[in-house]
């Protein structure tokens, strides 16, 4: 009987005549962990998300901007299915996609605490690796902050994405009459199609822009618009769009 | 966190250091806490789930809204929705956490991997799916063919531990019954005996 105790399995596995009820075609709710959701690009994006059919756990050192954010979602959005946690493994274990709202500089610590139970599973890696004076990139020019993130856990599926858009676009995703590109980056195909669904429903125009190298080149963009918004006082209120036919 | 899982995998092949780092790396963790959905009807299923602690049930729901529970799942046992999961046709059935629960998940893509990487995990699949199989067998024969009592009293035999972990109600819809036939068919046996 032990034998099968532990092998039995709830289908037969073949194509058949299965009775399917024609009322549904729910989707099953993905779990979202934030960690560093109090920042301003943390809770941008929890604040979008929510609207999403996720359930989102929200971490962050800082507990009383935390509690804020939750409130402020609760606020906009009653059935928000939202909460705090206030360990980040906890939060990435129950997790299906974990995003890394924080800096660049702060990614080893968080890694430290998720790496075991983040295997297989999607992360967001949002950081621009800017220097202390934002004139520069703190990574080598053949690298990015989303392939030392995918260093640190090689067996997770880093995946790039909202590092083109500044916290204010969230507010206003569509600038000037037109819906705000936002380019994403990675290498597992499903993963990539997951992250572009988030992307949507954050409000933005999900454009996948390649393997995960790429993020070179997305991070280097919002480097760029960092440095044009500073020069002609784009109030943080910018991002990118492609125009085509 | 992975420990029953490959408890488990050794009871009925053996795994070397490198063949279980292999399997490992493709295995994703995931907390469930009680009620919280692993499966929803009409989704695609994309894992296969062990159960490293905790229990789940799946089932599917008619018409009427009432739901009848195909298979329940505690620590040591695999549960999906493999018709879904091989097909990547539209799961037919809901799976849901019935306690708070820690699982080890293994992705369609990860799966299939390993089937093609790794003899001893080729083995413990097809271990699985013959007991299952087999299972399957027992289960529609006992539903077609034995008495009420003796269905309760052959469940209660080959899962003793579901049957003290799982509500009543649950095991009279597992069953096909309602939990009054289910109570009356259990006072039946408690006069017999």
């Amino acid at each position: 009987m032990a034998f099968l105790a532990y092998t039995q399995w709830s289908t037969a596995p073949c194509r058949g005549n299965f009775a399917v009820s024609k009322r549904k075609n729910m989707k099953t709710k993905q779990t979202i962990a934030v960690i560093g959701a109090s920042g301003s690009m943390g809770s941008a994006i929890s604040k979008n998300l929510s609207k999403g059919n996720y359930r989102l756990l929200l971490c962050s050192n800082e507990q009383g901007k935390l509690k804020a954010t939750v409130q402020d979602i609760k606020k906009s959005n009653p059935s928000a299915d939202v909460e705090t946690i206030d360990c980040s493994r906890e939060a990435t274990w129950e997790a299906d996609i974990i995003i890394v709202a924080v800096p660049f500089r702060a990614e080893q610590e968080v890694v430290k605490k998720i790496k075991e139970v983040a295997n297989q599973k999607i992360v967001v890696s949002i950081a621009n690796p800017l220097n202390a004076t934002y004139d520069g990139l703190v990574t080598a020019p053949d690298t990015s902050a989303a392939e030392e993130l995918q260093k640190l856990l090689p067996n997770s599926k880093v995946v790039k994405a909202f590092n083109t858009t500044f916290a204010a676009d969230f507010t206003t995703p569509v600038i000037d009459g037109k819906q705000v590109d936002s380019f994403i980056a990675g290498d597992d195909e499903e993963a990539l199609q997951t992250v572009s669904e988030l992307v949507k429903t954050v409000g933005f125009n999900p454009i996948v822009a390649g393997k995960l190298p790429v993020s070179r080149i997305l991070e280097n963009m919002q480097f760029l618009l960092i440095q044009l918004g500073m020069k002609y006082n784009y109030n943080w209120l910018a991002g990118w769009k492609i125009l085509h036919k | 966190m992975y420990e029953l899982y490959f408890q488990n995998f050794r009871s009925k092949v053996p795994l070397s250091e490198e063949q279980q780092a292999m399997i490992q790396k493709n295995l994703a963790v995931k907390k469930l806490r009680k009620k919280q959905y692993l499966l929803q009807e009409g989704d695609v299923c994309k894992t296969i789930a062990f159960v490293e602690k905790g229990a789940l049930r799946s089932y599917t729901v008619d018409e009427s809204g009432a739901e009848h529970i195909i298979q329940f799942a505690i620590e040591g046992w695999f549960i999906s929705d493999l018709y879904s999961f091989l097909t990547a046709e539209p799961a037919t059935t809901n799976i849901d956490a019935i306690d708070h629960s820690e699982l080890v998940l293994i992705s369609k893509s990860a799966h299939e991997e390993l089937l093609k990487k790794c003899s001893s995990y080729e083995t413990f699949i097809r271990e699985l799916i013959t007991g299952a199989y087999i299972a399957l067998q027992k289960r529609i024969s006992s539903i077609i063919s034995l008495p009420l009592e003796e269905r309760y009293e052959s469940f209660k035999a080959q899962y003793p531990d579901i049957t003290q972990r799982v509500p009543q109600h649950m095991i009279a819809s597992y069953m096909g019954l309602t939990p009054e036939t289910l109570s009356r068919v259990r006072r039946r046996i408690a006069v017999g005996k």
